[in-house]
């Protein structure tokens, strides 16, 4: 493992994420700051399509053509898959920058599987709509020793903003509004 | 009887890589070094790969294709206007990607680690495809030598992906033309040069006939374009001829498997050569270069037909397995397959490489040299006298 100071490193200044991480630790209004809130608005595009905006950016959801949609985008529940895994990436190549460490290649497989498909459709009160789990594996190859990586690994998905939303009870709170 | 010449034991191709050759072979991908560069570090790991084979007894020695990232991709140092991209890369141009993630899923491979060589424009060959390595193996062994190159059907179904080779070929016809020429030169350059044995790896073929629409195994991304088996492997005949029509005086061999890209039995394909037979046959090689050790590799009863007229390479040891076969089990696989081909036109080799792909070898050098010399063992007690089946 080398140090590598205000050079790119994976496409990151290492310097700069110590600087982030020390402006976290130091200045309350910074932490305050990233943690939010975060926003995202879904508007309805027409048969089971839709887009979220969040901040300058957009995401497209579709259903698959079973459902009488257009399968033009993911589904929603795709997307959590793809967050997950997005977010636990992010820690890992956060993390692995500070060491140091050379990342030739990084990728997440993940799957889920409904619980009972038949409670999302109101036929069923067993189970539960969502996944039960959400299986998530990473293949990386990198400068550092498999047990280096692996540890990084743990640290990644153990304190994974996404993981850590969807691996826990959050607490959804709906309103509603009919114009 | 007592023949030296029969039973002659050769290799597929590919050994496994030691871990510097592996540094070197990254740091070459990334752009951090010279292929000369990368070459100088691979002269060592071919000698070592050499010795190990004529430590074990192998009468016909490759280079262990130490030079290589696997058996059809190193192309891309050798010719212009291919380039080697990840599976990873190629999503953004797949059609159905979802049947690639079935690939994936069912390989338990990531996509960033299966690479294919692309045409993105006009190919033209840059250098010869295998000369530097004959030379440098005929340097540094007596023995007679073998060239594994990629199929002319391989190379080209590989190479040919909608949306990237279109502009340059419109259709894989097109690009099939431009392979099968580089590959009749290449081999009338190997040729000129002394080498003794050219082998085409053709495993796709088996992809072709036993591989499952929908859960491709890349050992070519754009199959997921093939058409009707029949269709594809009158193309591979076709190809085949075409690359070799009139060429003599150098030994031609196609090398056939089920995948060797795991050491999970379940993942390979399986099914028995009758399917690909009437094909096989009528390619202008000499030699069938063909895997029997696993069950997956079916009777070899459906040669029966087929009569004896080609040189049988004949796979007796698993590459993938840990087990080291012995000679003794070795010896009966002969004298089994004797009862349906020529023993003076049995070759005796593994089923595959031992190291097909660079990061991802099947077995370590300690084991390949084991089953080699498990292999050459049961050649040396076989040419002093076993009854051979009539």
């Amino acid at each position: 493992m080398q140090e590598v100071q205000g050079k790119l490193l994976n496409g990151l200044e290492a310097s700069k994420l110590d600087q982030f991480v020390q402006d976290l630790k130091t200045k309350p209004d910074v932490a305050k700051a990233v943690n939010g809130p975060w926003r995202s608005r879904v508007e309805w595009q027409g048969g089971l399509k839709a887009k979220g905006y969040m901040r300058n950016h957009v995401a497209s959801f579709d259903e698959p053509e079973g459902l009488g949609a257009t399968d033009s985008a993911a589904s929603a529940h795709e997307h959590i898959l793809s967050a997950v895994g997005a977010c636990m990436m992010t820690g890992f190549i956060f993390q692995a920058t500070r060491k140091g460490i050379k990342i030739h290649n990084c990728e997440i497989a993940l799957e889920g599987t409904f619980g009972n498909i038949l409670n999302w459709a109101g036929l069923s009160d067993e189970d539960t709509p969502g996944y039960p789990e959400i299986k998530a594996k990473m293949y990386v190859k990198a400068d550092a020793t498999p047990e280096t990586l692996e540890k990084i690994w743990n640290e990644a998905w153990k304190r994974s903003v996404v993981t850590q939303t969807v691996a826990r009870e959050v607490k959804v709170t709906p309103s509603f509004e009919a114009l | 009887m007592d023949d030296s010449s029969l039973f002659p034991v050769t290799v597929v191709g590919s050994w496994p890589r030691p871990p510097w050759l592996i540094q070197a072979l990254r740091k070459r991908q990334a752009g951090e070094s010279s292929f000369k560069e990368f070459n100088t570090v691979a002269d060592d790991a071919v000698l070592a790969s050499v010795k190990q084979q004529e430590d074990a007894g192998v009468d016909i020695v490759s280079d262990g294709e130490q030079r290589r990232d696997n058996f059809y991709s190193f192309v891309v140092e050798k010719l212009d206007g291919i380039k080697l991209m990840t599976v990873a890369q190629l999503l953004d141009f797949v059609k159905d990607r979802a049947s690639f993630e079935e690939s994936l899923r069912a390989l338990d491979v990531p996509a960033f680690a299966m690479k294919s060589p692309v045409a993105i424009g006009q190919v033209h060959a840059r250098d010869s495809l295998a000369l530097d390595e004959l030379k440098f193996l005929k340097e540094h062994t007596d023995r007679q030598t073998k060239i594994p190159l990629p199929g002319p059907y391989m190379l080209t179904r590989s190479s040919w992906f909608p949306g990237l080779s279109d502009k340059a070929y419109p259709e894989i016809e097109d690009l099939g033309r431009e392979v099968s020429g580089i590959l009749r030169r290449e081999v009338l350059a190997l040729k000129d040069a002394g080498a003794d044995f050219v082998q085409f790896d053709e495993p796709v073929l088996s992809q072709v006939v036993y591989g499952a629409e929908g859960a491709e195994t890349f050992m070519c991304a754009a199959l997921a374009s093939r058409k009707d088996p029949t269709q594809e492997l009158s193309y591979a005949l076709e190809l085949m001829n075409r690359t070799v029509q009139g060429i003599s005086g150098i030994k031609l061999g196609v090398h056939v498997c089920r995948g060797n890209w795991s050491r999970r039995e379940d993942v390979l394909l399986k099914g028995n050569y009758g399917p690909l037979l009437p094909y096989l046959t009528e390619m202008k090689v000499d030699q069938l270069v063909l895997e029997f050790a696993t069950p997956r590799a079916g009777e070899l009863e459906v040669f029966k037909e087929y009569g004896d007229e080609k040189e049988i390479g004949l796979g007796v040891v698993n590459p993938r397995s840990s087990e080291v076969e012995s000679s003794d089990l070795i010896e009966k696989r002969v004298i089994d397959a004797t009862k349906l081909f020529d023993p003076s036109k049995i070759y005796l080799n593994p089923d595959c490489g031992f190291g097909t792909f660079a990061e991802r070898p099947v077995n370590d050098a300690t084991t390949a040299s084991a089953k080699l010399r498990s292999i050459s063992t049961a050649a040396k007690r076989l040419r002093q006298g076993i009854p051979i089946a009539a």
